[in-house]
């Protein structure tokens, strides 16, 4: 640098300008600052950091230059000025994995760490699913896209965005000369006023352009079927609190539904025993889902051969001749005996009946549900039609996008949002289409399969960093407000949008003020403000509209595929369409009927099995249309037979770190979560997880594929799961049988109304004295925490496990760590079957630390690292422990997580400091060696306690809450104080129902669960076992278990 | 003393000797000195020692990795949290239980035969402590810490160690055992000690020896102070035969695993632990004699007696094993019973069958004299008996694979490490035993003196230290 020469300053600045363009100056570029320069990107750096964070208080307290009108308003409590450390919340909404999600957001020091629902809001009541709430890992995911990268003559260099403005600008000359002619738009799931506005704006601008939307998991087939049914595409509302009878046909009502958390809520509420309401669930479906498990009764059946059954329901509905057709009483009904018995249960439902075809079947299908809904009175009581929110532009199709493309009639391709490049039916070669057109910009969050594709990737922002709306099921208007800068930089799908319209800088708070503007009037700024604080503008829901059949006596379409097998695509319940790959936590959530993790396998019935021969985990080759793909086999029990089942979304190549990357070169970065030697010397790359089933999907077949051909390849791939880690043998599968009885007590509601106490007499009860006087816990004096699950509610969902995960810093591990038995979560979801294997039936009940009174862990530690507190809590200290894991071994539950290696290595790594973000500040991150578990959220009921103190008061009930009881949407799980009078849990523990699960030990668990009833028709009920009289122990004992046995006995070779 | 009792009894009750061949008091002290002081070392010791040194490297660089790495680099899970490093621990503590048994309860009940082989037992024990306590301490997750389970009175932890826990009573129980051995194989060496020191010729023998007698002169006084310690130190000693097993299998029995929670456990393992260790001082004697030339003073009666002390424990862990078995089905309780169906025919059947084969099956062999009495038969029974000892902690271990609830239920692999830290730790055993070998008395010079038959008349120089 010159120095001395006095007019060396203009020579300065004119060299660096030079400089700037130069190819030195790019190799310095990459010398320098290899992240942005190189294709992988490593996350944010410090320095970017402590600018990110600055500008986020800035945010919150000071008003700052360029985001001065941008208020983001707290909802619970507004702190004068700024109180490091202490936990601010805020109502916002996004559109996460297809469907609008309400949310509540905490936060600390600027940063959001815990998702929660909005209880203000009617579409979520306070509760979130699994994925929503895994939202907050995604935000701080440092493979996220953080820089403009141009593609072009196989360089891939990093760029600004002003570059993108230039090139924009560059296209929008050419645009504006053709009125759009040759610009395509490809859409993801929409759902935001303020985007339709910004497309229709669009559209306006460039009259020529086109259109279109994809999205892999889309309602197309349910809005098809409503047009089929009622003349026009409208949405329909199930309304289950009041339902008397609800049957689901191929579909999941209760957890992958836009509207799910709500139905989940009603459904829950509807089934309570304790008041006499008990709805009935009937589920038709191929293979599981979590309301299959939730039925009372459920029949398997390949998804090909539903329509025909639903066909079936209308005509019996329709001449009302169902009792003539039903059986008088059977315990294995045929599909035509239970279709019978189901159509009388309808109908005597009448109006409070429900049926719900899930969009994995024919618009026909659909349309026939229509069909029966209408005649049984429905419309209007459990199923309510509102208009579907759509953009004014039509929006095409991605087949009519590829075709347009292979046409050669798009000269500018420009996808916002989804992962076509990825999910697109194979058929269509989506990949090979991008190319002919000759400029393509991809916005996406992530560098993915399909940004490789397009010339221009532009990194999205996360929905938490965006300003947007998202209009709920209801139609009810919700803003979305950031909740941090964005963190890397990126624009949101709105802002791009406004972009190629032609606004170089667009205020995307403006354009979504504008749009609510339109639909709910000009607003005060006090208004305003309430809608952000509270989330939600009520009363500004959708109209229900009167819709009347327009056709009658729809035929399904023909089952194809006769006799042969059928493929069936499932979203799945982790990944939902491959978008959540790199989200450890989900990728780590075990699935809710396999228990899988980091797989996604192809799913059979033990019977389909034996005609292929081939066993658990085998590797079996499948061929649809052509394509081929080797997929493991899981061998399910309830799975209908000759259907097979797969899910979508995984094997992805591009994800990240986490869920798979390999790079363009070929070569792949080193993969997060390995341990031991491998992790140290040897490289493990970060391979693509799981199998790639999208390959296998048709624009034509997208759920049900038929004429598949299976060849076993006698190859076993291991499976990693979190129950049944391994092939149980029939001695081992005889024992579980014996054992689930008492484990999950249930009954029928009429079992249950004869003999409210029947869970005491499952087992017989011992009661002990104990040899000396146990800790009093003196009512109005110290607390005594207590909880309570209720079985009949839960339906497997794993909205808690991750509720849990983000809550308490549970660290992923990884597959191998998973396939040696070392998950770490801290609440896991027991599942277990029951009955007849091809129809099995399922419990679910969730395990987490019972807080033994007296704790058989506590004795055993030899350094008294894990002891009892003054109110109950068996409290675990990290620092004091030494890892002898005596304790875990003396578990009976085994709730205890060992950290066999240093799980949160990737907090330690250099230059990573994005994801230590995520961590819950009010927990503490659990070093290599120490044991964990449960604590009953113990940082929350301090902070419970510490407010209540402030405000010298005593705890009232219900003011502390568990994550996982936050996050239960049918609130399944209830937490507090049990020696408060009338508190909720306590009168959860006087309930008959409530029993412990082990008490025999003598351990006292603080947790108790309540008998699961269920409500089987009284025509297909299985019958109940003979009730067993008090005052005959010895006697009630031995009938009890042979109870449990014969119960049990059928308990499947799962694996066998 | 006791060859004038002999004397009074009709002939065919007097006692084979002890000591074979024409052995004078001088020569034994000549062979056995010489061990250490003047002979060759063989070639195979040689061989012997680079291997086991090796093997005992390898394990110290594993336990660096190990305590670099974390606890995850074995095979331990969930529900199996301890895997083979407790099974290894309690099998080194089984076997280090035949030394304190031979030198302590023998010595008390008089069975003069021990004295060839108290020497070698006692070292074995050592070490065989040594190789056991080595697990422990970095079995845990921050072994940096473990000294926490000492009830230290440090400001760090403001506390004392939980007295509840049946590892603190572990760490009383075996750190006691292993002082009360070492000072007791000491204390018997340091007549043997003077010995070497007065034959040595090189000056560092010489020094080092010197030191190592602390001043033994062999004066009366001396042997009057000296016997009588001993005999405080083996009566000391003898409770410790029975608490170190009956606490380390505290471990199992205080924990409510079902298979774990059985009263039967403490005299179980106490029979279970000389069994073994009796199989492995036979399995290092048996060559050792040989390779030393010790078979006059080790002689085929000194086996024939260690094979029938192998018959009646073997038999009481047989009847251990029935009696499990037995009480499981008795008491009723489901899941105890299920713990024992599953041993011997759940996932793990194989394990279990080894065990019963070794265990209970071969020992049963010695009931013939003409086996008993084969040295290479015997070796490979005792091989089998050590093998199906270590199974035996193995089979309790992996009792832990299915507990209470079903959905837990899970499978332990041990991985390589394991394997070769199994291995290594064989390792640092005959590397420490070859040490002794070759520099220390392998056999108790004084005290066989004690039982040879005084034919020729009083000894010519009363005990060792004389300087033949």
């Amino acid at each position: 640098m010159p120095t001395s020469v006095t007019n060396s300053r203009p020579t300065y600045w004119r060299s660096l300008d030079q400089l700037e363009n130069s190819p030195e100056f790019q190799e310095f570029l990459h010398r320098e600052f290899p992240i942005a320069a190189s294709e992988y990107p490593e996350g944010v750096s410090r320095r970017r950091w402590m600018q990110l964070m600055g500008a986020s208080f800035a945010l919150a307290s000071v008003a700052g230059c360029r985001w001065q009108t941008e208020k983001i308003v707290p909802m619970a409590e507004r702190p004068e000025g700024y109180i490091p450390g202490e936990a601010e919340y805020f109502a916002t909404n996004i559109n996460w994995a297809d469907a609008p999600r309400h949310l509540l957001v905490t936060k600390y020091d600027g940063r959001p760490i815990k998702i929660e629902g909005n209880a203000d809001h009617p579409g979520s009541r306070g509760t979130a699913d699994a994925f929503t709430q895994a939202a907050t890992l995604s935000l701080y995911d440092p493979d996220r896209a953080s820089y403009p990268r141009l593609r072009s003559e196989g360089e891939t260099t990093a760029k600004q965005w002003a570059d993108v403005e230039a090139e924009l600008g560059k296209l929008a000359g050419e645009w504006s000369g053709t009125q759009g002619a040759g610009l395509a738009v490809l859409l993801g799931n929409t759902n935001s006023y303020a985007e339709f506005d910004a497309i229709d704006a669009l559209a306006k601008k460039y009259p020529a352009a086109k259109f279109y939307q994809y999205a892999p998991l889309g309602r197309t087939n349910e809005l098809a079927g409503a047009e089929l049914a009622l003349g026009d595409k409208l949405r329909t509302h199930y309304k289950l609190a009041g339902a008397k009878v609800i049957a689901s046909f191929d579909g999941d009502l209760l957890t992958l539904h836009p509207n799910a958390i709500a139905h989940a809520r009603d459904f829950g509420a509807s089934r309570d025993p304790d008041a006499g309401k008990m709805s009935r669930l009937w589920v038709v479906e191929s293979t599981y889902t979590t309301t299959g498990t939730s039925a009372d009764h459920r029949l398997p059946v390949k998804s090909a051969e539903i329509g025909a059954l639903v066909a079936k329901l209308r005509d019996l509905v329709k001449s009302k001749a169902a009792s003539a057709a039903a059986p008088k009483e059977v315990a294995m009904p045929s599909a035509d005996e239970f279709i019978a018995v189901l159509a009388e249960d309808l109908l005597a439902a009448g109006k409070d009946g429900v049926v719900f075809v899930g969009e994995r079947q024919p618009p026909e299908v659909h349309a026939i549900a229509h069909e029966i809904n209408s005649l049984l009175g429905a419309v209007g009581n459990t199923v309510v039609y509102t208009a579907e929110p759509a953009p004014e532009t039509a929006l095409g199709s991605i087949t009519e996008l590829v075709a347009a493309l292979n046409a050669g009639s798009v000269k500018s391709l420009v996808i916002l949002g989804g992962n076509p490049g990825f999910d697109a039916p194979a058929d269509l070669k989506f990949a090979e289409a991008v190319k002919k057109a000759p400029a393509s910009i991809r916005l996406g969050c992530y560098d993915d399969e399909t940004s490789r594709l397009c010339r221009w990737s532009l990194p999205q922002t996360h929905p938490l960093e965006e300003w947007g709306d998202a209009i709920a099921w209801d139609g009810t208007i919700g803003v979305c407000q950031p909740m941090i800068e964005p963190l890397l930089g990126g624009k949101s799908t709105l802002e791009v949008l406004a972009m190629l319209a032609g606004i170089a800088t667009p205020d995307a708070r403006q354009i979504v003020a504008d749009a609510v503007a339109k639909r709910a009037g000009e607003m005060s700024s006090e208004a305003w403000n309430k809608l952000l604080h509270d989330g939600v503008l009520p009363e500004s829901g959708l109209e229900p509209v009167a819709a009347t059949l327009t056709g009658s006596d729809i035929q399904p379409p023909a089952a194809s595929g006769g006799e042969g097998y059928e493929l069936v695509f499932t979203p799945s319940a982790q990944l939902y369409d491959g978008r959540f790959a790199n989200n450890g936590w989900l990728q780590e959530l075990p699935d809710f009927l396999t228990k899988v993790v980091w797989d996604n396998p192809l799913l059979m019935s033990p019977e389909t099995a034996k005609e292929l021969a081939v066993e658990q985990g085998e590797l079996v080759e499948v061929t649809v249309n052509g394509q081929s793909l080797e997929l493991p086999v899981y061998l399910l029990p309830g799975q209908a037979k000759g259907s097979l089942a797969i899910s979508v979304g995984y094997g992805r190549t591009a994800a990240g770190k986490v869920g798979g990357y390999i790079g363009e070169d070929g070569r792949s970065p080193k993969r997060e979560l390995v341990n031991g030697l491998l992790g140290h010397w040897l490289h493990a790359t970060a391979d693509p997880v799981g199998f790639d089933t999208y390959k296998l999907r048709s624009s034509q077949a997208p759920y049900i594929a038929t004429g598949v051909e299976l060849k076993p390849k006698r190859h076993i791939y291991q499976l990693a799961t979190t129950q049944d880690h391994h092939a149980i043998d029939q001695l081992g599968l005889e024992e579980t049988g014996r054992r689930t009885g008492p484990l999950i007590r249930e009954a029928s509601l009429e079992h249950f109304g004869e003999h409210p106490d029947f869970a005491h007499h499952v087992v017989h009860e011992v009661e002990t004295e104990p040899l000396w006087q146990l800790h009093q816990y003196k009512p109005g004096e110290t607390a005594k925490w207590g909880m309570a699950i209720d079985l009949t509610k839960c339906i497997g969902c794993n909205a808690c496990v991750i509720a849990c995960q983000a809550e308490n810093n549970v660290p992923v591990v990884g597959k191998d760590q998973v396939a040696r038995n070392r998950e770490m979560h801290w609440i896991r979801i027991d599942r277990y079957f029951k009955g007849d294997v091809a129809r099995a039936e399922v419990a679910y009940q969730p395990i987490a630390c019972q807080q033994c009174e007296t704790a058989p862990c506590e004795q055993v530690c030899p350094v008294a690292a894990t002891v009892h507190s003054s109110e109950g809590l068996n409290d675990m200290v990290y620092n004091r422990c030494v890892g002898t894991r005596y304790c875990a071994n003396n578990c009976p539950y085994k709730v205890r997580r060992f950290n066999y290696f240093n799980y949160n290595k990737k907090l330690e790594a250099a230059n990573n400091e994005l994801i230590h973000l995520a961590m819950n500040p009010e927990v503490t991150i659990r070093a290599r060696g120490v044991m964990e578990k449960c604590t009953y959220c113990v940082q929350r009921i301090s902070k419970g306690r510490i407010h209540a103190k402030n405000e010298q008061r005593p705890l009232k009930d219900g003011e502390i809450v568990s994550a996982c009881q936050q996050s239960c949407p049918t609130q399944a799980i209830t937490f507090g104080d049990l020696n408060l009078e009338g508190s909720a849990v306590g009168k959860q523990h006087e309930n008959p129902r409530a029993y412990g699960i082990l008490t025999e030990l003598m351990t006292k668990p603080r947790t108790l669960f309540l008998a699961r009833i269920r409500n089987p028709h009284p025509k297909l009920a299985i019958a109940e076992p003979e009730h067993v009289e008090h005052g005959h122990d010895e006697h009630a004992h031995e009938e009890g278990e042979k109870h449990a046995v014969r119960k049990m006995k059928n308990l499947l070779p799962i694996l066998s | 003393m006791a060859s004038a009792e002999l004397a009074a009894v009709p002939e065919p009750w007097i006692d084979p000797p002890w000591v074979e061949g024409a052995n004078t008091y001088e020569s034994i002290t000549d062979k056995v000195s010489e061990i250490a002081l003047k002979r060759e070392t063989p070639l195979a010791w040689y061989i012997a020692f680079g291997i086991s040194s090796s093997l005992a490297g390898m394990f110290g660089a594993l336990i660096g990795y190990l305590i670099f790495t974390g606890v995850g680099i074995w095979g331990n899970n969930s529900p199996v949290f301890w895997g083979f490093p407790i099974v290894n621990f309690v099998f080194w503590v089984g076997i280090g239980h035949a030394g304190t048994l031979i030198s302590a309860i023998l010595f008390l009940f008089r069975q003069h035969w021990r004295t060839s082989i108290n020497r070698f037992a006692e070292a074995m024990t050592i070490f065989a402590v040594v190789c056991a306590g080595t697990f422990p301490g970095i079995h845990v997750g921050r072994a940096w810490l473990a000294y926490w389970l000492f009830p230290l009175p440090t400001s760090q932890l403001s506390m004392w160690p939980n007295f509840r826990s049946p590892l603190l009573w572990d760490v009383f129980a075996v750190g006691t055992y292993a002082t009360v051995s070492v000072l007791f194989w000491y204390m018997g060496m340091i007549p043997d000690f003077a010995t070497l020191r007065d034959r040595a010729k090189n000056k560092i023998q010489q020094f080092a020896y010197g030191v190592a007698s602390l001043g033994w002169t062999g004066s009366a006084s001396q042997w009057r102070v000296y016997e009588k310690a001993y005999m405080l130190l083996a009566a000391l000693a003898t409770p410790l035969v029975l608490s170190v097993h009956s606490v380390v299998s505290f471990d199992f029995a205080v924990s409510q695993i079902p298979g774990w929670h059985t009263t039967i456990f403490p005299p179980y393992f106490v029979a279970g632990a000389v069994f073994s260790g009796f199989g492995m001082v036979l399995t290092l004697m048996i060559p050792a004699r040989e390779l030393f030339g010790l078979k006059e003073l080790v002689t085929m009666r000194h086996i024939e007696n260690m094979c029938k002390i192998i018959i009646l424990t073997g038999s009481i862990v047989g009847f251990a094993y029935m009696t499990e078995f037995f009480i499981a089905w008795y008491s009723g309780n489901g899941y105890e019973k299920f713990a024992f169906i599953n041993r011997a025919f759940g996932p793990y059947w194989w394990a279990y069958w080894i065990m019963v084969t070794c265990n209970v099956i071969s020992p049963q062999l010695f009931w013939f004299k003409s086996i008993r009495r084969n040295v290479w038969v015997i070796f490979i029974i005792t091989i089998f008996i050590n093998i199906g000892m270590w199974f035996e902690r193995f089979v309790i271990i992996v009792t832990l694979s299915r507990d209470f609830l079903p959905s837990s239920w899970g499978y332990y692999k041990p991985t390589l490490i394991d394997i070769l830290m199994l291995i290594g730790s064989f390792g640092l055993f005959f590397t420490l035993f070859l040490l002794f070998c070759r520099f220390l008395p392998i056999v108790a010079m004084s005290e066989v003196k004690q039982v040879m038959h005084h034919v020729d008349g009083p000894a010519k120089a009363g005990h060792a230290g004389g300087g033949h």
